[in-house]
């Protein structure tokens, strides 16, 4: 069962059109991942689903309801972590958490969650002085008291270091076991790999596709290389087998480059001709160069 | 709606600002106080304005603007509970804080220092609703029209000033120029100020400035809502 439908949604913010015809629709229980670079439109959809914003066009089906004309129903059953949200300085970890568990009518005991997030001992502490990490548990924390069907974590790492990351992915891999669907909005690829079980690629305001993180990977058809150290033996031909585009040598160091699964043609070509190599490496192919032939960009900037 | 109103509770007596609004007063009040003689008629009322001035212009706006920055709204609006509910918490709060800071004043001006109070009840009360709503419709607008929590305390401090020296806070309105005194009796707390006064005399608060401040209270209250933004 679909439980988000969105379907050609549009909105523009004065001469800046923000999103333009996006569509996609997440299933139960997975983990659905919006990914894209900063500024493509990813949190302006996230909050037209949850019925902060109102579309200019298009229309949204979250559980079958629509989040601006049956606002209470909807807002019962999904969990919110906005991207730009802080609570006051001084209240206490327990106080957020038991106020918010107050405004659902069937919310989860807070003290489970108080200790599944790690923050048992933090119970007391006063919002202001929680470190990132923490201050991020307690927001998704907050996202999950009221006992949700749906999840939206827009760009829950941020600002955390990778030791707190990998714990909250675990985390939130809980979560989805536990029956949750999961919206997560994200410009990291390693996590959207790490979490996704299908992402919407966003760029400028589009979508331009949706698939598994893998798929999405064996989707693309760019050149990669494979490298190796000739050891023993005379280079042999590789120039003509199917994939490859490219060979270069210098000294005993060799590049392949290639589409598809020409490093497999190329392994069987030494192995046959008795070249012995070593440092053997192909390059892995990651979402970034998914994205890469997507949309003619980086997502990630250091590159 | 219980539960949000003994958070919100909690948060303001967490405040440093909640305790300053209450002691500054009182504080004005005993410096001034010990020299003052049984009948008079003016440093109570000057206490009470500056307490009701310094809860609707620098508390409330600082801390219904901050709620807006820090998207504490925003993060209401996602779950079923309306956000708005959240200001009319607040609202009623800082009314509740802005009552105490007075009762207190006048619990101590009466048993400490013996102050003059006045027997009748309703004109006193009534003064007080709509003086406290206009320097509350005051604050509210600030709080709709300041982009960020300090902004808004900077314009209330801003505001305060101004608003106090013409309602005859800083100095007795007979040592200000006649002019400057009889414009600063229809400015929000000037009027609020002079009818606690009259108040205090024993008569009864001219309808013109109690008129003046309820027609303080709706207009800048209407002008406050239309300007509001949720985020
Ligand atoms: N309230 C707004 N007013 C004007 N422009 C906005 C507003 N919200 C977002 N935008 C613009 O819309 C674009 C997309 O923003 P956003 O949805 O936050 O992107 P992302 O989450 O993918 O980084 C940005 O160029 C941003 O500046
Ligand atoms: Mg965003």
């Amino acid at each position: 069962m679909a439980v988000i439908e969105v379907t050609d949604l549009r909105k523009r913010y004065a001469d800046l059109t923000v999103l333009d015809g996006v569509s996609f629709s997440a299933e139960e229980g997975e983990i659905f991942g919006i990914l894209g670079p900063n500024g493509t439109g990813k949190t302006t959809t996230v909050e037209c689903v949850e019925g902060l914003r109102r579309p200019d066009g298009g229309s949204i089906k979250v559980l079958g309801l629509d989040p601006v004309k049956d606002r209470r129903k909807v807002r019962e059953q999904i969990g919110v972590q906005l991207q730009h949200t802080q609570l006051p300085e001084n209240i206490k970890v327990w106080e957020a958490l038991d106020l918010y568990a107050s405004f659902y009518a069937k919310p989860r005991d807070w003290r489970d969650l108080l200790e599944e997030w790690g923050l048992a001992d933090k119970r007391n502490a006063r919002f202001g002085k929680l470190s990132g990490g923490q201050k991020q548990r307690l927001f998704i924390a907050l996202a999950l008291v009221g006992n949700p069907r749906v999840a939206f974590l827009d760009e829950l790492t941020t600002g955390l270091d990778p030791q707190a990351r990998r714990t909250t992915w675990e985390l939130i891999k809980r979560v989805r076991a536990s029956g949750v669907t999961v919206v997560l909005v994200s410009h990291f690829m390693d996590e959207v790999e790490e979490l996704c079980d299908r992402v919407a690629v966003f760029d400028r305001g589009k979508v331009v596709a949706i698939d598994t993180p893998a798929g999405l990977v064996d989707g693309i058809d760019a050149e990669h290389q494979m490298r190796f150290t000739l050891m023993a033996g005379d280079m042999v031909e590789l120039g003509g087998l199917p994939g490859v585009t490219g060979v270069t040598r210098t000294g005993n160091r060799v590049v392949v480059t290639g589409r598809g699964d020409f490093a497999t043609a190329v392994t069987a070509q030494l192995a046959r001709h008795h070249v012995l190599v070593s440092d053997l490496r192909i390059d892995k192919r990651t979402l970034d160069d998914a994205f890469v032939a997507l949309t003619g960009r980086s997502l990630d900037p250091t590159h | 709606m219980t539960k949000l109103t003994i958070v919100e509770l909690k948060l303001l007596t967490r405040e440093p600002g909640a305790m300053f609004s209450l002691l500054i007063p009182l504080f004005i009040l005993v410096v001034f106080g010990s020299s003052i003689e049984p009948g008079d008629t003016v440093l109570l009322p000057m206490a009470l304005a500056i307490a009701v001035g310094l809860v609707g212009l620098y508390l409330l706006p600082t801390t219904m603007a901050t709620y807006r920055e820090r998207g504490i709204l925003r993060r209401l609006s996602t779950t079923p509970v309306r956000p708005g509910n959240l200001l009319v918490v607040q609202l009623l709060l800082q009314l509740v804080l802005a009552l105490i800071a007075c009762a207190l004043l006048l619990v101590f001006a009466g048993t400490v220092l013996g102050a003059h109070l006045p027997t009748r009840v309703l004109p006193g009360a009534l003064t007080f609703l709509l003086g406290t709503a206009a320097m509350f419709a005051v604050g509210l607008l600030i709080a709709a029209l300041a982009p960020n929590g300090r902004a808004a305390n900077g314009i209330g401090v801003l505001l305060y000033f101004p608003m106090a020296y013409l309602a005859g806070l800083m100095q007795p309105t007979d040592q200000m120029p006649d002019i400057v005194a009889r414009i600063g009796e229809y400015t929000p707390l000037g009027a609020f100020r002079q009818s606690l006064r009259d108040v205090w005399a024993g008569g009864a608060p001219s309808p013109l400035l109690l008129g003046v401040m309820a027609v303080y209270a709706v207009v800048i209250s209407i002008a406050a809502a239309k300007f509001f933004r949720w985020e």
